[in-house]
């Protein structure tokens, strides 16, 4: 019951989502169009999921006083915080949410963290990126190529550098990233069908039953 | 130079020199500025996730307009609390089946259509290729680079003779398509280092329009 | 230690501070380096300019304040194109983080060309559920989006009244910085519902989009902050904007940027070949 309830669901979903996609019967519309809407009430409730492991996870750090304890403290702080303002005052623009914890807090941590990753790609272009092999000198020129392409400062060295970048990824590169697709997909499908048919049960978690 | 007299400015360029300082090494103010951009950004998602999907899509047709057809998607979501529950744990699988079920059926059409049928259409030569020699031979290239890329990743059988021959060309073609990729991705990171920069100039210390 | 020796050890945080200098002084003392546009970009500014006046451009706001660099100056451009040809914008979004970001746009952009949030502009906001999103929309918007970003019930707004799901619309925009992003458009709108679109991506996932816009499934790409600066000219072309061009003024440093880099791969190749050819 605790795993067949689960994938007998899992099954029935799957094969009348899959058949629906072909009935255009007003009965299938209708179907279609109330899954759908229970399907984002219910995808925004899995948003319980991360926030309890992460709530639970920096809990049990307080508790056992693991290294960086008092992080976790500034976590939490901010967790309930944020989402009390939110929640009293509202997500609308004006909101303190808006205007001060997004505009002001989340905006330039997010936007910083991933603005650091330009330093440490210029360190590792150049203490790692190595021509060891053809290969790896053919994945250098194609970078090369594109990188110097691609910017005002290519067509500025040779007129033609930007239609020869575009030339690498309007060929080769489409072919290679086609093939690489039909991979993708045809792995996605192939899970797809293993999670209808209960052949793929790692969603179902360890424990008992 | 007109420097920002804005508090709120302030905040966040000194939180963005908190996220830059781990260039220089770990240190207590960027492990503060990650444990606090962690907690507000899962703060802003229970916010907003409240308001713009739970509140208009569950609240008000269930009990404000008395839809009780969407008492099926409440009970589902509330499963999910039940993760925290060791007796009753096992009910998060059932909202679960129904998702991956739900989300399985309807990709595999949708994959077999965009990503396989689609993308064989646009490899497979037509006649059109034939009006100038360079749109032929670029055709031509992208036919063989996708066959012999896809060959790449065959591994059922050895790589031997024709298949030897067809597997080093996809290399090539794949190690152009990601040296192509590696360019862009150069491209990408110094981007949002200027745009932070771009911040810092502008917003903070007005050198800059 | 000989010299190529010494460059192999050389401290990070050098390369750091080198890196740091040559982003910064184009932006202090631009190099004046112009921008042209490629065809991609062209084919999307083409699609935009194809819509008839009145009708309507959806753009997807699929993305974080990490790709804003990248992303909100398309976003803009898009917008500036669109109400400068009497097209009405339909604003929604995949990513929960972005939702601030399209608020932020329609606060700067629709007042410029005299547009009214309502008639000419709408913004949905966020919805949980991606793909449910969009199969949604493709039946009826406002099941999906009963009240817009701003509580307005949809009924009330006049522009919804011609616009009720996605086949209303000619042609969309999904500017993304991954997934969910233009690929989920393409596998739910474009399959089930033939939607035309276009992308605006990030320079990491450009490379991917190629297969696509052979394909024909993709009108146009608007690739990174190169993608954004070639739409910005190409408005300005055209006279329908004369406003700052945040991304063309970024362009000096890009370009010094990607020299540096290419410059660090070359100096760290020459060392490292060296040094092992000593060894031997």
């Amino acid at each position: 019951m605790r795993r067949t309830l689960p994938l007998a669901i899992c099954l029935g979903m799957g094969i009348v989502m899959m058949c629906q996609f072909f009935i255009p019967h007003p009965i299938s519309v209708s179907f279609y169009d109330l899954t759908t809407k229970w399907i984002r009430i219910v995808s925004a409730f899995a948003l319980v999921l991360g926030v309890g492991s992460l709530i639970l996870y920096h809990i049990d750090r307080l508790q056992r006083k693991r290294t960086g304890w008092a992080y976790s403290i500034v976590t939490l702080a901010a967790l309930l915080i944020t989402a009390l303002i939110g929640l009293a005052w509202g997500v609308k623009p004006g909101s303190p949410l808006q205007e001060v914890l997004f505009k002001n807090i989340l905006v330039p941590l997010n936007a910083s963290m991933f603005a650091i990753l330009a330093f440490y790609m210029a360190s590792a272009a150049y203490r790692a990126f190595r021509a060891r092999t053809k290969e790896a000198a053919l994945l250098l020129i194609a970078a090369f190529v594109v990188m110097i392409g691609m910017v005002p400062v290519g067509a500025a060295i040779w007129g033609k550098l930007p239609e020869l970048a575009e030339w690498v990824l309007s060929v080769p590169n489409m072919a290679a990233k086609r093939a690489i697709l039909f991979g993708v997909a045809l792995g996605a499908i192939a899970t797809s069908l293993k999670v209808i048919l209960g052949i793929e049960r790692g969603w179902l978690g360890g424990g008992k039953g | 130079m007109q420097i920002s007299t804005n508090i709120w400015t302030w905040v966040a360029v000194i939180l963005t020199f908190g996220i830059f300082s781990f260039l220089w090494k770990d240190n207590p103010f960027y492990k503060f500025c990650e444990h606090l951009f962690v907690g507000v950004s899962v703060g802003y998602t229970i916010a907003l996730t409240w308001y713009n999907s739970v509140y208009p899509d569950l609240i008000t047709p269930l009990f404000r307009q008395g839809q009780l057809l969407y008492i099926i998607p409440f009970a589902l979501g509330l499963c999910y609390f039940c993760r925290f529950i060791p007796k009753v744990s096992w009910f998060i699988r059932i909202p679960m089946g129904f998702v991956l079920g739900w989300a399985s059926g309807v990709a595999i059409p949708a994959y077999f259509q965009t990503n396989i049928i689609k993308q064989i259409q646009g490899t497979i030569l037509t006649p059109s290729i034939f009006a100038r020699w360079d749109v032929f031979l670029w055709a031509l290239i992208s036919f063989i680079g996708v066959i012999c890329s896809v060959l790449y990743f065959f591994f059922s059988r050895e790589h031997k003779g024709a298949l030897k021959l067809a597997s080093e060309t996809g290399i090539v073609f794949l190690m152009i398509g990601f040296g192509a990729s590696f360019g862009y991705t150069v491209m990408a990171r110094m981007s949002l280092l200027i745009g932070r920069f771009q911040f810092l100039l502008r917003d903070w210390l007005g050198v800059i329009r | 230690m000989n010299l190529f020796e010494k460059l192999l050890k050389i401290d990070r945080k050098i390369i750091f501070i080198v890196m740091a200098v040559l982003v910064l002084f184009p932006l202090l003392k631009p190099l004046g380096l112009g921008v042209s546009s490629g065809p991609r970009a062209k084919a999307a500014f083409d699609a935009v300019d194809a819509i008839p006046p009145g009708k309507t451009l959806l753009i997807s706001v699929d993305f974080d304040p990490a790709s804003m660099p990248e992303l909100y100056p398309m976003l803009v451009a898009l917008m500036r194109h669109a109400f400068a040809r009497n097209v009405k914008v339909l604003l929604c979004g995949l990513w929960i983080t972005g939702a601030g970001l399209a608020d932020k746009a329609i606060t700067e952009i629709p007042p410029e060309y005299g547009k009214t949030y309502g008639e000419d502009v709408v913004y949905l906001g966020w919805k949980a559920g991606v793909d449910a999103v969009i199969l949604g929309m493709g039946e009826n918007i406002k099941n999906v989006f009963p009240v817009d970003y701003y509580g307005h019930p949809l009924d009330s707004l006049k522009m919804m009244q011609e616009v009720t799901r996605l086949k209303d619309i000619p042609f969309m925009v999904a500017i993304s910085a991954g997934t969910p992003g233009f690929s989920d458009w393409l596998l739910y709108a474009q399959s089930r519902y033939g939607m035309r679109v276009g992308a605006g991506v990030t320079a990491v996932s450009a490379a991917d989009a190629y297969p696509y816009l052979q394909s024909g499934q993709l009108t146009g790409l608007l690739a990174g902050m190169k993608g954004a600066a070639e739409y910005e000219v190409l408005l300005q072309r055209k006279n329908y904007s004369k406003a700052y061009m945040p991304a063309v003024a970024a362009m000096d440093s890009q370009s010094l940027a990607h020299i540096v880099i290419m410059v660090l791969v070359i100096i760290g190749n020459l060392a490292f070949f060296a040094t092992r050819r000593k060894r031997r």
